[in-house]
């Protein structure tokens, strides 16, 4: 599959999350961009049908929604 | 366009190599294969099984799927991969995968895998139907395919997924997966993981 390239420009703040990112999951830089794309349009496509995205605590089962605008 | 690459099944038969694609995508061409050629053998399966009295319960248990929905599903995705083989001119095995879960096995949990959403050979290469095979070695080239994705995106190989119980021993035996067991969030189907160490051995065994 043919690849581009392009350059990004982020904050300190911005890059230390994709450092530590990187780090836990044992991925490049590149490769978390590219999973947060995946991520991020799977949602957008799921709450276009009206669907909601919502967060279960496991042990207390608490739900929160997360609001997308 | 699917890009293609050069695979050899087996000729269940004579035991004769036999050349094939697999291409990295589920197109128009597959659907229709799965309509007009999967279906029609499915059906005939089913209804041997119906006439020799066969519990429902003990029928191939994908007989149900319908790749035509599957794959429209997910169109446009990135999320979402398909993978097809192709021989002697006819589709001959579909895998759905979703490249957005994490692993579960201890020592890679959290990290992301490929997971194989969707597997399935056609019917007449299926051991578990009770008459002859054709064509061996497509389920293990649909898993070869998700096992090298997952290297290609940085996961390092590492593959997830829920077995068909009549699949838990190919997942388990032949594939070298570790079964992390029944999934009470998941019809309780046993989940089976490959590690990046796994990943390596399964596709040096499959060269």
């Amino acid at each position: 599959m043919t690849k581009r390239t392009m350059t990004l420009n982020l904050t300190d703040a911005e890059m230390r999350v994709l450092d530590d990112l990187s780090n836990r999951k044992d991925l490049t830089k590149t490769a978390v961009l590219r999973q947060a794309l995946r991520l991020y349009q799977t949602i957008e496509a799921r709450v276009e049908k009206g669907d909601k995205l919502l967060f279960e605590n496991e042990a207390t089962k608490e739900k929160a929604e997360l609001m997308l605008l | 366009m699917a890009e293609a690459s050069l695979l050899y099944l087996v000729d269940a038969a004579t035991g004769e190599g036999v050349e094939g694609e697999l291409r990295d995508a589920i197109e128009d061409a597959q659907i229709v294969d799965w309509q007009t050629k999967w279906q029609p053998a499915l059906i005939a399966v089913l209804q041997e099984l119906d006439r020799r009295g066969v519990p429902v319960a003990q029928w191939p248990q994908s007989w149900h799927w319908d790749w035509r929905k599957k794959t429209a599903a997910v169109q446009g995705l990135l999320a979402f991969r398909g993978f097809s083989v192709v021989a002697a001119g006819v589709t001959q095995g579909l895998a759905q995968v979703d490249l957005t879960k994490s692993a579960r096995e201890a020592s890679q949990a959290g990290k992301p895998l490929v997971y194989v959403d969707y597997l399935e050979v056609a019917p007449w290469n299926r051991p578990d139907l009770g008459q002859p095979v054709r064509l061996r070695g497509v389920g293990t080239a649909l898993l070869s395919a998700a096992v090298a994705l997952s290297e290609e995106e940085g996961f390092k190989g590492r593959i997830g997924l829920h077995s068909l119980p009549q699949a838990d021993r190919f997942y388990r035996d032949r594939c070298g997966m570790t079964d992390l067991g029944p999934d009470a969030t998941y019809q309780g189907l046993r989940y089976f993981e490959i590690t990046p160490d796994q990943a390596r051995a399964f596709l040096k065994d499959e060269e």
